[in-house]
């Protein structure tokens, strides 16, 4: 099982969650959060104070899928929150060793 | 041994069954009243056949059985606990054990809570009087079976030795240990899931009126609160009502988990609001009626208690008022601290008076009296149309909505004694009108009331918990009242289902200001806020705020800085009074990041005044025209969104078209051009269509210094596909006589630029060091170069002026490049030898330069290539 995390600009949270949907994934984890890479925050001036955005908000998605899918997850992710501007955001793919469904105790496969 | 099917215990679990069943098919209003009779039944026939009591002597040693708190009251829930009291003259028999396991372990054994506790008289008394605790369940106890006078005898004692020394402190532990209650019950868990017992407005609030009474004036009876004045009638029976609503719901709820739960929990809500039989109404789901109605019921009850303690029982601070004093003809006047009317007759002969004692409320800071509250309620039909349209009357508001922020809410008076509903008719959809999810805090009615009130706390000197820009922005604001009628009025179209609140509540506003006397100009505003309310969170969530048409784009559908200012505002306290859900750091960044945007935009703006929008709508207008066939008509839409603001703006319709062909004609190629010939003066017009590329713009001019073409003036554009639109103002070749054969050079130079054949540097190099030698022919003015990253928000603007040399422009946007920058926007103009150049530039990231070093860099590389003015 594989974990794909994916930080992604704010407005495109819809795109992204509807590409997946497209292709049967039909849970995800979504947390608001702040971040910079290359993409800084600029000041604003307004009437002699600065205000500056250190930390850009940005959304981060969390999903977990069987590893025979997460290419594919990973693909329709990049897809569908690229706009070609800088800030696009990253997306990550980690190993999961194990998981369970809190409902019913199911392990594996059958808990994702 | 009794036989066990004639067991009392027995009867009393099948005559349960039999009266809850019942409750569930209809409401029972003697529901609580029969339960506590079957258990007194279960009690009497218990002791009548207990074996145990004979051997007690109740003679000797006389004891009673008695009930306490709710059971006292004769209130028995389904799953409320059984209160008892097993009480001694003297001391407790040593067969109280064997009594107990007789009498109470039958109730256990068919599933009942019975709490008990086995006393002295001097134990209980001496008890009491330590505990608070132990007291307040005394104060409803009822005699239930065994020596009557061993009751009559505690109650006496409790009430000389504990009530009557103490009835002042006991009070005030009660109203102490109230405030605690509520104000850990106003958490926001418990606004989504009330508590029918501890919470504000629960049965607590009508336990406490009870037992104050109790103390204060051995109140028997709670109608009798009615017979002290405490209560009028109407509100005894309002309150009656109220809590039989509550009850049954409490009986519900407990049959429904089977247990004692007083807590109505999310997964109850629905199916409970099935149980009790609520229907879809008014566009809400049964489940959204169902705590609709609730929270009014409770509301209400908690409204009754405050009333009952301001009564008689709260410490008044001493305030320092401007004026106590009315004279006789105004109607009002103050006692004991809060505003009453002068006599009934002075409002029935002066309706103002109604919304003038509030008036005054907000503006010396004190309540209403009980009494008051009582005769605005009761003769609310004084509030008919004449009155709802007075000038005098709405004046009066408008100075009640913009008093500033106190400790009690005058609004909020105005709304529970049922005023503001009457004043403003069209309010009533959103009374108490709940929306079913975890953001919404509130009923649309406090909602608007608690953004009013959020709105008004930004301007307030002493609060640091908010951005200082706000505070700054609403004191800078020309027409607060404008932003606080918005806020009041801005769901007033969710009393009605479906989508759209905004624009449903921007149509009723209108009508409804403008029966009230508000001039055009006003209601134009207060209907565009309330329109367009969601915008900018709607905006700064669905699209890139770090594109520069995403705040032209709010720009221009706002129109002007206060209006953008009070909508920000209004976002910022709609999304603070919605719940602890809907407003966070995250959400607060990326709005006041668009709001500082899209003010820039505004303020420096060309872009988004309402001249510049009404010129771009006009020329789309002019070239969707031109076209008869739908399908260029659709592709000239498409176009149009991806063409760059400033390109719409400054480009005249006729060229627009033109631009249009030109770019159609690109496809694949590296660029395309176009050649013409200016009518007036001997320059030639070069347009140029090309994929946008870093160093573009320096190709075309090297390759036009390469052939010594010199550019007077240029415009670059880029539209939001990518695609650079440059337009050049050139001197002619020299060589008249074969121009064409020129233009077909600089175009296979340009190629060549373009695919990195050519290396204009080196070709340009030994030109460009014979012409910066050259001296200008008058020296007027040093060079200047500006690198500015305030103006906007999205470039990097770089102005240089300079002299004109051949080949200047070539080397400032070979400079540019060279420091990694690409230019998105230009404007060259020659006048005579001096030359102005402005770019917007972003690095190759399409980030804005501003750290010092990147600046102090671009400084260093311009001034480099420019011609040195000794």
């Amino acid at each position: 099982m594989k974990k794909i995390e994916a930080i992604i600009k704010p407005f495109k949270l819809d795109d992204v969650k509807e590409a997946l949907n497209e292709i049967g994934i039909q849970g995800m984890t979504i947390s608001e959060v702040k971040g910079y890479g290359r993409q800084k925050g600029h000041m604003e001036i307004y009437r002699g104070a600065e205000y500056v955005v250190d930390f850009i908000p940005k959304i981060k998605i969390e999903i977990v899928v069987e590893s025979e899918r997460a290419d594919q997850v990973v693909d329709k992710i990049q897809e569908s929150a690229n706009t070609g501007k800088i800030g696009d955001g990253k997306i990550f793919v980690l190993s999961i060793e194990q998981a369970i469904r809190v409902r019913t105790g199911e392990k594996g496969k059958d808990a994702i | 041994m009794q036989n066990i099917s004639e067991h009392p215990s027995k009867m009393l679990l099948q005559k349960r069954i039999e009266l809850i069943s019942s409750l569930l098919k209809e409401k029972s209003p003697t529901f609580l009243k029969q339960h506590a009779r079957i258990l007194d039944d279960y009690f009497h026939e218990s002791f009548k056949r207990s074996i145990v009591n004979p051997r007690i002597d109740i003679d000797k040693n006389p004891y009673a059985i008695i009930a306490l708190g709710g059971y006292g009251r004769k209130e028995q829930c389904v799953h409320s606990d059984i209160d008892l009291l097993f009480l001694f003259k003297k001391s407790i028999s040593d067969k109280v054990e064997d009594l107990i396991q007789e009498i109470v372990y039958p109730l256990w054994d068919i599933g009942l809570e019975v709490g008990y506790a086995t006393r002295s008289m001097e134990e209980c008394v001496s008890f009491a009087d330590k505990n608070f605790y132990v007291l307040t369940p005394l104060l409803d106890a009822r005699f239930i079976c065994g020596s009557p006078s061993i009751y009559s005898e505690l109650m006496e004692q409790l009430r000389e030795k504990i009530i009557y020394r103490q009835s002042k402190k006991i009070i005030s532990r009660l109203i102490e240990s109230n405030k605690e209650r509520h104000s850990h019950f106003g958490d926001s868990t418990y606004l989504l899931q009330p508590n029918l017992k501890e919470g504000q407005g629960g049965l607590r609030d009508y336990h406490t009126m009870l037992w104050i009474g109790r103390i204060d004036f051995n109140l028997k009876r709670f109608r009798d609160l009615e017979y002290y004045g405490r209560l009028s009638h109407a509100e005894f029976q309002a309150l009656i009502k109220a809590l039989s609503f509550i009850w049954h719901v409490r009986n519900c709820l407990h049959q429904m988990t089977g247990r004692k739960c007083d807590q109505l929990y999310f997964e109850y809500q629905t199916e409970l609001a099935k149980i009790l039989k609520f229907k879809r109404t008014n566009g809400q789901e049964p489940v959204e009626t169902f705590l609709g109605e609730l929270h009014a019921r409770m509301e209400f009850i908690k409204q009754q208690h405050l009333m009952f303690l301001e009564q008689g029982y709260l410490k008044k601070p001493k305030r320092k008022s401007k004026r106590l004093k009315y004279k006789k003809d105004e109607g009002l006047k103050v006692k004991k601290g809060m505003l009453r009317f002068r006599s009934l007759e002075s409002v029935l002969d002066s309706p103002k008076l109604i919304i003038k004692i509030f008036e005054e409320s907000a503006r010396l800071k004190i309540p209403l009296s009980a009494e008051a509250k009582r005769i605005v309620n009761e003769f609310g039909n004084l509030v008919d149309d004449k009155f709802r349209t007075s000038t005098y009357v709405v004046k009066s508001f408008e100075r009640i909505l913009s008093a500033p922020v106190q400790t009690f809410n005058v609004l909020k008076e105005m709304l529970s004694t049922g005023f503001l509903e009457r004043f403003i008719p069209e309010i009533k959809g959103i009374i108490n009108r709940i929306q079913y999810d975890e953001y919404h805090l509130y009923p649309v009615d406090m909602h608007l009331l608690r953004t009013v009130q959020t709105i008004k706390s930004f301007g307030e000197a002493e609060n640091n918990t908010y951005d200082p820009l706000y505070r700054n922005l609403y004191n800078e604001l020309k027409h607060r009242k404008l932003l606080l009628w918005a806020a009041f009025l801005h769901d007033i179209g969710k009393g009605d289902p479906g989508k759209s609140h905004s624009e449903r509540g921007a149509k009723i506003a209108k009508t409804l200001l403008s029966a009230k006397g508000l001039k055009p100009k006003e209601i134009e505003t207060i209907s565009f806020l309330i329109k367009e309310h969601l915008l900018l969170v709607k905006t700064a969530t669905r699209r890139d705020i770090h594109d520069e048409e995403t705040a032209i784009f709010c720009a221009r559908k706002i129109k002007d800085v206060e209006r953008l200012k009070m909508l920000y505002l209004l976002t910022i306290a709609d999304s603070m009074a919605t719940g602890p859900k809907a407003w966070n750091d995250w959400i607060s960044t990326l709005l006041r990041d668009l709001f500082l945007k899209v003010l820039s935009i505004l303020e420096k703006g060309e872009l988004a005044t309402r001249e510049a929008v009404e010129i771009v709508e006009k020329k789309r207008e002019e070239v969707i025209r031109s076209t008869q066939l739908p399908h260029r008509r659709e592709n000239l839409e498409s176009l149009f969104n991806v063409m760059s603001p400033r390109y719409l703006l400054f480009t005249p319709a006729n060229e627009l078209l033109k631009d249009i062909k030109l770019y159609n004609s690109l496809e694949n190629k590296e660029f395309v051009w176009n050649i013409t010939k200016a009518s007036d003066r001997n320059t030639r017009t070069v347009k140029i269509c090309a994929k946008d590329r870093p160093g573009l713009f320096s190709k075309i001019a090297g390759t036009f210094t390469l052939n010594n073409i010199d550019i007077i003036d240029a415009q670059i554009f880029t539209w939001r596909n990518n695609i650079a639109l440059d337009i050049f103002e050139v001197k002619p070749p020299l060589d008249k006589l074969f121009e064409d054969e020129r233009w077909e050079k600089v175009e296979k130079n340009l190629k060549s630029a373009l695919s990195g054949r050519l290396d204009l540097a080196s070709e340009l190099c030994a030109k460009m060091s014979a012409y910066r030698s050259i001296k200008p022919r008058t020296l007027k003015m040093p060079n200047r170069i500006v690198v500015d990253n305030t103006t906007s928000s999205f470039f990097t603007i770089v102005e240089v002026f300079t002299y004109d040399f051949p080949g200047l422009l070539f080397s400032i946007t070979d400079a540019l490049f060279r420091c990694k920058l690409d230019i998105w926007i230009a404007k060259i103009s020659t006048k005579i030898d001096q030359v102005v150049d402005v770019f917007y530039v972003r690095d190759f990231d399409g980030q804005k330069v501003d750290s010092p070093e990147q600046e102090e860099a671009i400084n260093i590389a311009i001034k480099e290539i420019l011609p040195k003015i000794s």
